[in-house]
């Protein structure tokens, strides 16, 4: 059965007078333990299409469901709590609490989850072990972005979401972000789901859903997906 | 064109951040208004009544003595700085109108040309054989220019026309003595009369008083002790003009609203300040990338200054001047009126210095810190401008190192990170809230202090039912102690002796001569013990110990009749709230040489009243304990209604203060707070992390609050009345209730935050870097 599925997904938005369909009519299903990217220009839908799989926005029409649960039809309670339990999220911009060490964001994990990892294997795993103690601002966007994985992963989630996590990051750290992200998926057996506007990395995807205009314009296979040092960018 | 366009931009920028700019407008309004308004309460009695002194030619001191002689005059008037001496008749009399009203009747000479009444309908006619009345007294009793007047002056009652009405200068504040605390026109008033209509009671003129004025600048005590030696024996006091009943009461008022207009603007001062000071630095803040444009778009250094200076000067300026024509004609207006002063026409003056003080001190808050923030962000480059705004540090603070830090949830950590490195935001909580909780202890205490006032005095001082007034020229003590009414009674000499003290000041106080057996007044010592009259010398009260400067075991020098000074020891010091003054025992009176002719009766009636008793003639007057009780309280009224105004102002201060700086803490951590959610935090989790820091605030406010209470309390009640010596010392309940109060007010802040805070649009707040 698949773990992820779309059916006939809509969101709208309303700006002013006018309807803009962010997400029009999207199918798709996607397997536990997958490797995906979403690929589309900036607009296309891809970020809002994450977010919904990530529960951090409601579908106005069709269906979601995932690991079972239907959560297109879930309060607002529910997703919070599907979040929690289900969802880490890896942002273009970090997002760190700037107040709490690297190791405390880390940590933040534990306070919410009911099966966390331990947070300095965890730190230690993405190879910070000695910034543990740095507050965000003392770290390079570099780290910033692993302590940010780091966090997603110590929730213990079963889907990681990651939207545009290179976007703010040189090519040679960004190439290390991403196996980071795959490593440690495929090690801890997370589906992944990257979005991004930057074609090369689809390449290191299972299976990549091609967005254009709120639909899906296409999907792609790879049974190799190529490994990050193949791909240039 | 260019300034236009900036112009524009300044209007609509405004309109856009309407809610941070009409927060520091009403905050400038509200400080300056508090300013304005308590300063131009004492700022108008002063200028009104000095206007008054100085236009009814006001004595600068008077010289009691009976029947003056022309060599007296003279003596006085040769005293260096004296420019003119007059002599006049000055004593109460009883009238007959309803109520049996007491009028203070001032005989002067034809030639008079000091303390002259200030007509206010009619004339003071000269030679004429009309009485000037009283106006206020006069509207009371119904009474108009061309109807009659009579009273009783030494036995003989005299019926007079009423040629004007008047108000006088010595009867600004018009009480008919120390027992009685607020001016009430039904029951006391003042008639000019001339002094040659006496003759018709007396046979022949007579004078008891000489009105002595002075060179400015004159050593007055000089004079005093001067004018004491050449009268000598016959001397039977000095008051200065100071000292003078009414005087000094309209001093008490402008001291006591001079001590408010320091103490509440300074409060309502600094927490104006600081969020004024916060929200413009956060709105110049705010428009960093817009700076960056201006700048690149090859706008001047100076035009860019000025355009974000303008922000703060067009605020500062209209609140200021907003404030200064709330603050006059609100507290003015409805304050002036309560003091209960039989003023001339008055209109509000301002105190223009303290104005101009608060308005550049506003200007400084919004103006200048615009300017300072502006500038700094100006040093930067256009480029640097518009990239993002480097991310807030975070730091390690203090607390970490203790053990108590692992323990800690994350929120709490976060919590007290977060408020160690927005401190101000903190300190500006914490200010907000003490000043609110000292505002309301201080009016809860005097509400206590008050009712404990009426409870000493009337409750364990004064135990009596009736205080009657006996002639003392109808009665003597051996009649008085021969009634034989059913009742308790002790007879009371109340009278008014001059006294000099260690320091050679010179005064004219009051002095209660009694029994040593006191049945009806219980005296008691500051730390509660009782306290009996000394054989052997005198027992004062405390505030008066204060105010003449000595203390038990010093000696004082008091004047006899018709005889030179005796030093007298104070043996004894006692509390009394109210009616200040020396106390002795009529066996101790009589061993300095003097005569016990009692003026009052108290009494503790056995049954019920004797009605033919208080009927008869030698009663001059009479009041009933509860009476006086509550003539005590309503004197309050006036504090009470400025100090319930203060409570407002300081809640609606704490609210705002409040307000403030969750919606600070909570739109600058949006962010945070957005990715908090989006871990999956639920709403009532990271409530908290914001709301807790406000608790902590008005927590700690609280505390700092309570030394602010006691210290306005005391400021209050020592100030309130130099006839009343009240303590101002905070209970437990006040401070409970206040907090109490508060907690309530961060409460309901809190839900309202609270509230904002469920509606975090985490993909808005998420969606890119500001």
């Amino acid at each position: 059965m698949d773990f992820i599925t779309f059916e006939n997904v809509e969101r709208e938005y309303h700006v002013g007078n006018n309807v803009i369909k962010a997400v029009d009519g999207v199918s798709f299903e996607l397997e536990q333990g997958s490797f995906n990217v979403i690929l589309g220009q900036s607009g296309a839908g891809k970020t809002t299409l994450l977010n919904l799989i990530g529960g951090m926005d409601s579908p106005t029409g069709g269906r979601i469901s995932v690991n079972g649960q239907k959560i297109s039809d879930m309060s607002e309670y529910e997703l919070t709590e599907y979040r929690r339990t289900q969802i880490g999220f890896v942002f273009q911009f970090y997002n760190l609490v700037p107040n709490l060490t690297a190791l405390e964001n880390v940590q933040l994990a534990e306070e919410i989850c009911a099966d966390p990892l331990d947070a300095r294997e965890i730190l230690r795993r993405v190879g910070l072990e000695d910034r543990m103690d740095n507050f965000p601002s003392q770290l390079s966007g570099g780290e910033q972005q692993r302590v940010s994985i780091a966090r997603a992963l110590a929730k213990n989630p079963q889907i990681v979401l990651c939207d545009e996590p290179t976007g703010a990051l040189d090519s040679e750290t960004g190439r290390r972000v991403l196996r980071l992200i795959r490593d440690a998926a495929s090690e801890l057996g997370k589906t992944v789901i990257i979005v991004t506007h930057n074609a090369p990395i689809a390449e290191m995807a299972q299976t990549v859903l091609h967005m254009r205009d709120g639909k899906i314009a296409g999907t792609e296979s790879h049974d190799h997906p190529k490994d990050v040092e193949e791909i240039v960018w | 064109m260019v300034r236009g366009a900036l112009f524009k931009k300044s209007l609509r920028d405004m309109q856009k951040a309407k809610v941070q700019f009409i927060s520091i407008f009403v905050m400038a309004a509200l400080a300056v208004s508090i300013i304005t308004g308590l300063d131009s309460v004492w700022y108008t009695v002063r200028r009104t009544t000095d206007a008054m002194y100085a236009a009814s030619n006001l004595s600068d001191l008077w010289v009691t003595v009976s029947n003056p002689s022309e060599q007296d005059l003279w003596g006085i008037r040769r005293l260096t700085g004296v420019t003119r001496v007059e002599k006049r008749f000055s004593a109460e009399a009883d009238t007959a109108l309803p109520g049996k009203p007491t009028l203070h009747v001032y005989a002067l000479d034809d030639r008079s040309t000091l303390d002259q009444p200030e007509m206010r309908e009619g004339r003071f006619g000269r030679y004429g054989g009309g009485a000037v009345l009283d106006s206020s007294f006069a509207e009371a009793h119904g009474l108009k220019v061309g109807d009659s007047i009579s009273f009783k002056l030494n036995g003989v009652w005299m019926r007079m026309p009423i040629d004007g009405l008047a108000l006088d200068s010595e009867q600004v504040y018009a009480v008919k003595n120390a027992a009685t605390i607020t001016p009430n026109s039904k029951e006391y008033g003042f008639a000019v009369i001339h002094a040659g209509a006496l003759e018709s009671v007396y046979g022949r003129s007579v004078y008891n008083q000489i009105s002595v004025k002075a060179a400015p600048d004159t050593d007055l005590d000089q004079v005093v002790r001067e004018a004491d030696a050449v009268i000598g024996k016959r001397l039977i006091g000095i008051t200065l003009q100071k000292d003078s009943a009414s005087v000094s009461s309209v001093n008490g008022r402008i001291q006591q609203f001079k001590s408010l207009s320091v103490v509440f603007p300074l409060l309502f001062f600094i927490v104006s300040a600081l969020i004024t000071q916060s929200t413009m630095v956060r709105i110049v803040e705010s428009q960093r990338g817009q700076i960056g444009i201006l700048k690149a778009l090859g706008y001047s250094k100076r035009s860019i200054i000025w355009h974000y200076t303008s922000y703060g000067v067009i605020t500062g300026v209209l609140g200021s001047v907003a404030g200064l024509i709330i603050g006059p004609n609100l507290f003015g207006r409805v304050l002036v009126p309560q003091l209960r002063l039989s003023l001339s026409s008055y209109s509000i003056h301002v105190n223009y210095p303290n104005f101009l003080l608060a308005f550049l001190l506003i200007l400084l808050c919004t103006g200048g810190v615009s300017f300072y923030a502006c500038r700094k962000l100006l040093a930067d480059t256009p480029a640097v401008l518009l990239r993002d705004k480097p991310m807030k540090e975070g730091t390690h603070v203090f607390a970490e190192s203790t053990t108590l830090w692992q323990r800690m949830t994350f929120s709490n950590k976060l919590m007290v990170r977060n408020t160690m490195k927005n401190k101000g935001r903190f300190i500006m909580g914490v200010i907000g809230v003490m000043g609110c909780v000292g505002v309301i202890i201080a009016a809860l205490t005097l509400r206590s202090t008050i009712a404990g006032l009426n409870e000493q005095m009337y409750g364990s001082t004064f135990t009596y039912d009736q205080k009657v007034l006996v002639d003392p020229q109808k009665t003597d003590s051996h009649y008085l102690g021969n009634l034989g009414l059913d009742a308790v009674t002790q007879q009371v000499q109340e009278s008014a002796v001059e006294v000099i003290c260690p320091s050679g000041g010179q005064k004219m106080e009051p002095i209660t001569i009694t029994t040593k057996d006191s049945p009806l007044i219980h005296m008691q010592s500051v730390d509660g013990t009782p306290v009996s009259l000394p054989d052997t010398g005198i027992a004062m009260s405390r505030k008066l110990c204060d105010t003449l400067g000595v203390k038990q075991g010093n000696s004082i020098w008091i004047k006899r009749t018709n005889k030179g000074y005796i030093s007298v020891p104070i043996e004894e010091v006692s509390y009394m709230a109210s009616g200040q003054g020396i106390y002795v025992t009529d066996g101790y009176w009589r061993s300095l040489g003097e005569t016990f002719s009692p003026t009052a009766l108290l009494i503790r009636w056995n049954g019920p009243p004797d009605e033919r008793f208080l009927k008869s003639d030698m009663i001059m007057d009479s009041a009933t304990r509860e009476s006086q009780n509550s003539g005590l309280s309503e004197s309050m009224q006036v504090v009470n209604f400025a100090v319930a105004a203060m409570i407002i102002m300081g809640a609606s201060l704490a609210f705002v203060v409040l307000y403030n700086i969750s919606i600070l803490n909570f739109t600058e951590r949006i962010r945070d707070l957005a990715t908090l959610r989006v871990l999956g935090f639920h709403h009532r989790e990271i409530r908290n992390l914001v709301l807790l820091e406000n608790y902590f605030s008005a927590f700690l406010g609280t505390l700092a609050g309570i030394p602010i209470g006691k210290f306005i309390s005391w400021l209050i009640a020592s100030s309130l009345d130099e006839r009343l010596d009240l303590t101002g010392s905070i209970t437990l309940p006040a401070v409970l209730t206040a907090a109490v109060m508060t907690l309530g007010f961060a409460w309901a802040i809190n839900t309202m935050v609270a509230r904002k805070m469920k509606r975090i649009d985490m993909l808005e707040a998420l969606k890119s870097v500001e």
